[in-house]
């Protein structure tokens, strides 16, 4: 089962892609999608409800967040009320730290996004400051990357051991599918998906050329 | 981070508005802009067309009278660039029609890029027709650039 884990709607400020139209897409291009996660930025959308679109469509449509940090940005999965008041999804500098520590508490998965990217990749505040306790995942391809950047994070995911993942980081249609996740086992809910990535059972793809 | 406290601007500014400017609507006006888009549908390029209206994106050519509010602070290291213009429409826009535009500061808020900390002015532009009908907003984004 293949889901694209870092998709950006409308919902996000820089997002020009509405979700309907990202099914249309993945159907009418045959891509090898199962579905795909919404991840606005420095927001949790609670209000959105696609399940029309999954059955129209046939497509897993789930909802996580992309955070901001000191040492870059993070994808956060399983949000829920708690984790939502644990810490400002709004500001640019949450401590990576304590958002780690409060996906945790609360029962969600946070990894790190694009880590090979200058100023808002993991990786690059490691040159400066370190590395950090509890990062187990980290985003090896994404779809935004500029050529080097996902090779630089493959290579230090596998320093430091860290299991990788993909997304397309898709804030316009054409663009979801770059980068995505193979699942071993099948995913229906956010619950699925955080247990597959628990675990590692999956495997990180990209069809970038 | 941004060094400026952002809350205490959206607090002071976002909601105010700070401009309102008329714009009159001429028939010519909007076939030439639905030409220059490529636009083909009749309603947008032929005025005896009984549906004849505005291309969508007519509205966003108008500017108001200034950027930003008088007294607006500097935010930002004084490099900013144009982030773009999102245009919702709610009703037709016709010939004849005197639109008022009321503009306003939406949003102030800040996030992380390659590039570094940006920090991004939302300028709404509110346009009423002649009936007070609200036909159409625009949301601009000014991008200013931070030394974060």
């Amino acid at each position: 089962m293949i889901l694209d884990l870092h998709t950006h709607s409308v919902r996000s400020d820089d997002g020009r892609a509405k979700v309907d139209n990202y099914c249309q897409w993945i159907r009418k291009k045959e891509l090898p999608l199962d579905g795909f996660v919404l991840t606005e930025h420095r927001q949790y959308d609670d209000t959105s409800d696609y399940r029309d679109l999954e059955d129209q469509y046939g497509l897993l449509i789930l909802k996580a967040s992309e955070v901001e940090t000191d040492y870059g940005h993070v994808l956060v999965f399983g949000v829920n009320d708690d984790l939502v008041h644990a810490f400002d999804f709004a500001r640019v500098d949450n401590p990576i730290g304590e958002v780690l520590d409060a996906a945790r508490r609360c029962g969600a998965v946070a990894a790190p996004c694009h880590p090979g990217r200058v100023n808002v990749g993991l990786f690059a505040h490691y040159e400066a400051k370190g590395p950090v306790e509890g990062v187990d995942l980290v985003e090896i391809y994404n779809g935004g990357s500029r050529p080097g950047e996902d090779e630089f994070s493959e290579a230090r995911a596998a320093e430091f051991g860290y299991k990788g993942f993909g997304g397309s980081d898709s804030h316009i249609v054409s663009r979801i599918g770059y980068c995505a996740t193979e699942f071993e086992d099948p995913i229906g809910s956010m619950d699925d998906l955080m247990a597959a990535l628990r675990g590692g059972r999956f495997e990180a793809r990209t069809w970038r050329t | 981070m941004a060094n400026v406290d952002l809350q205490a601007v959206r607090d002071e500014w976002v909601g105010k508005v700070y401009d309102t400017t008329e714009f009159p609507i001429d028939a010519q006006h909007l076939v030439d802009w639905a030409v220059a888009c490529g636009e083909t549908e009749s309603r947008f390029t032929e005025p005896d067309d009984a549906d004849f209206q505005a291309h969508p994106g007519y509205v966003s050519h108008f500017t108001a009278g200034r950027w930003t509010p008088k007294g607006f602070p500097e935010l930002g290291n004084g490099r900013g660039v144009d982030g773009g213009k999102a245009v919702e429409i709610f009703g037709p826009i016709r010939p004849g029609d005197v639109l008022t535009a009321s503009t306003e500061i939406a949003d102030v808020y800040d996030k992380t890029g390659r590039s570094g900390t940006m920090i991004f002015v939302v300028n709404r532009m509110t346009f009423r027709n002649q009936h007070g009908d609200k036909v159409a907003t625009v949301d601009w984004r000014q991008i200013r650039a931070t030394d974060g």
